[in-house]
């Protein structure tokens, strides 16, 4: 038995539309079929009251069913579909993007990235997600022990920079910048100038305003002995410029305040500390 | 193939099912009004109103003449399918959580929730003759499981038995007889939220939360084959004319906002039935998938999710070209 398919006989706009219609301001909807193919145009407008033209195009199909099925497409619509049109309601039905299936054997199965993401997240999670900036400890900041101990701060960064070193020895395939290469050592001797290898001089920046000579004598002395030691003050108000420059007795003493001071939070700012540069024709 | 979205619902979809020549598609979800829909081009037929909360389950009889429905407005509604009236509505002590026609649909079954003091309670009732009646009409079996409550519902061979599964994921074979309990197996760890028969009857697969699905023969319960995945597994078809097996689930509701889509994996998966192995997905839903239909022809599938749409989706020719590799040693 031959059934028509339930496809639209006429889509008309909704009654928010025609009355848009009434004003005379659209053109009427427009119905066309050949080739099997209907196609229909209504107008409307959009939310920024621009004239909109909707064309969309049906294929009617005719199959052959069996005589249920075929009686059951004369059943006519009920509930919330009792008002609607034949043919497939665009509020209700749409048809979506095309989705294919992803084929996968087993072998893929087993090591799908998208699997092997998921578990380094876990893993993340579940171990610890945040690092002292001290001592690289599995604690926050402000809770270091070390804290308050310059000395112990140096050597538990040394102890860091060892491990870290230790994990850069295995190969990794990620790119490292050249001066962060062999674990960050060459971080601030890498930028030295070639004229200044004499000079255990290093320039610390980023300061507090509030900083005064004492505490950046707490902060260095630590690291060897201190020749000379000079903060940049403003004239008028006495506070601090933002910089100082510390001489060292030895320059190994400098790099290693460099390694360990560069980066270091002090007083809610991040210093910079570098190799100082020699005076230009001045 | 481009997939059909069908926006019928304002919530959750709990359950859908096609009808016996696939012409039609029920969905029942977390709103008041179970749909109908053409499966052919997704137009809605109608709406069936009545209830007055959830629909937790929904079944169509072998002529496609009537409905049934339970939710949780405690009461399980039978309707007319051709003008979407409701025939009889009967009140029940607690939601309904699984109703279904048997095969000559001569009898329906539905059980109900333990809550309100109620325990879990499975009824029978007669349906040769549906019309007012039947809303007070005493059932004709009925008894009361005391453990753990049923979850899922499907008819055994020749209407003899019924098979029940459970919230602990025990599975329980009714002799429809006496109501008396003929055999009861425990292999889910967790509550077997769906079952559905094969074809041909003769074998059945649950969906359980402990992240499987297995394959049971109807009549021993004898576990046949299981479907391991990672994540819950809300609903499982069989399809009707190749060896596949379709898996739907993914994150509990509840944690869904905390994962992106991807890494939900709301995608339905597809095993091969007797190598138990995964051999491809379909993505779609942004939500877990609550309930799969294969249509009855095997070349189509449709899905329900927790985001409230109906997909159907029609197989590309690469589905039905695709040949399982296995060694024949």
């Amino acid at each position: 038995m031959k059934s028509n398919m339930p496809v639209a006989d006429e889509i008309q706009s909704s009654w928010a539309d025609e009355v848009e219609i009434d004003q005379g301001a659209l053109p009427p909807p427009s119905e066309v079929v050949e080739n099997g193919l209907k196609i229909v145009t209504e107008y409307k407008y959009d939310n920024d009251n621009k004239k909109v033209k909707i064309v969309r195009t049906y294929k009617i199909e005719k199959r052959v069913v069996s005589k249920d099925i075929a009686k059951r497409k004369t059943w006519s619509k009920f509930g919330d579909s009792a008002n609607d049109k034949p043919g497939p309601n665009p509020a209700t039905t749409n048809v979506a993007e095309d989705v294919y299936m992803q084929f996968i054997t087993s072998k893929e199965e087993s090591q799908r990235p998208d699997d092997g993401e998921l578990d380094g997240l876990k893993q993340q999670s579940s171990s610890v997600i945040f690092k002292c900036r001290t001592c690289q400890g599995d604690h926050w900041t402000t809770s270091c022990p070390f804290k308050h101990t310059q000395m112990a701060q140096t050597k538990a960064n040394e102890a860091a920079k060892a491990a870290g070193i230790d994990s850069k020895a295995t190969p990794t395939n990620k790119y490292v910048a050249p001066y962060l290469r062999d674990g960050g050592a060459g971080r601030g001797t890498g930028r030295e100038p070639p004229g200044a290898r004499d000079v255990a001089a290093i320039r610390i920046s980023n300061l507090s305003n509030f900083a005064v000579e004492a505490d950046l004598d707490d902060l260095v002395k630590g690291f060897g002995p201190v020749q000379k030691l000079y903060l940049a003050k403003e004239k008028s108000t006495g506070h601090c410029k933002g910089f100082a420059y510390v001489h060292f007795k030895f320059r190994a003493d400098a790099a290693k305040a460099i390694q360990t001071l560069n980066g270091h939070g002090y007083d809610h700012l991040i210093l910079n500390v570098e190799w100082s540069k020699p005076p230009q024709n001045n | 193939m481009k997939p059909l979205m069908l926006q019928g619902h304002e919530r959750a979809i709990t359950q859908i099912k096609y009808n016996r020549e696939g012409d039609l598609l029920f969905s029942a979800a977390k709103d008041s009004k179970p749909n109908v829909w053409w499966s052919l081009n997704g137009e809605r037929l109608g709406t069936f109103n009545g209830h007055g909360g959830v629909v937790w389950c929904l079944d169509v009889d072998w002529q496609t003449i009537n409905l049934i429905t339970g939710g949780g407005d405690s009461s399980c509604r039978l309707w007319d399918l051709e003008t979407g009236k409701n025939i009889a509505t009967i009140k029940t002590n607690s939601s309904v959580r699984t109703c279904n026609f048997s095969y000559s649909a001569y009898q329906a079954a539905y059980t109900t929730d333990k809550a309100m003091g109620r325990p879990c309670e499975v009824s029978v009732i007669d349906t040769r003759t549906i019309d007012d009646s039947i809303s007070t009409q005493t059932p004709i079996l009925k008894w009361e499981i005391t453990d753990t409550k049923v979850t899922s519902m499907v008819w055994g061979i020749l209407d003899e038995t019924l098979i029940t599964g459970h919230e602990g994921g025990d599975l329980i074979q009714w002799d429809l007889r006496t109501g008396k309990k003929i055999q009861s197996i425990k292999e889910h760890t967790h509550q077997i939220h769906d079952m559905q028969l094969s074809r041909d009857g003769t074998m059945f697969i649950t969906a359980s939360k402990d992240q499987t699905a297995k394959l049971f023969d109807t009549s021993s319960l004898e576990l046949l084959k299981e479907y391991k995945t990672e994540r819950p597994v809300n609903s499982a078809a069989l399809s009707p004319i190749l060896d596949h097996v379709v898996l739907g689930g993914g994150q509990d509701a509840m944690e869904v906002t905390t994962t992106s889509t991807r890494q939900g994996k709301f995608d339905a998966r597809f095993f091969h039935l007797v190598f138990e192995e995964e051999f491809g997905r379909i993505k779609g839903h942004f939500g877990p998938i609550n309930s799969l239909a294969f249509h009855p022809d095997g070349k189509s599938y449709a899905s329900g999710g927790e985001d409230g749409y109906v997909r159907v989706q029609s197989f590309d020719q690469s589905y039905f070209d695709y040949t399982f590799d296995y060694n024949r040693d």
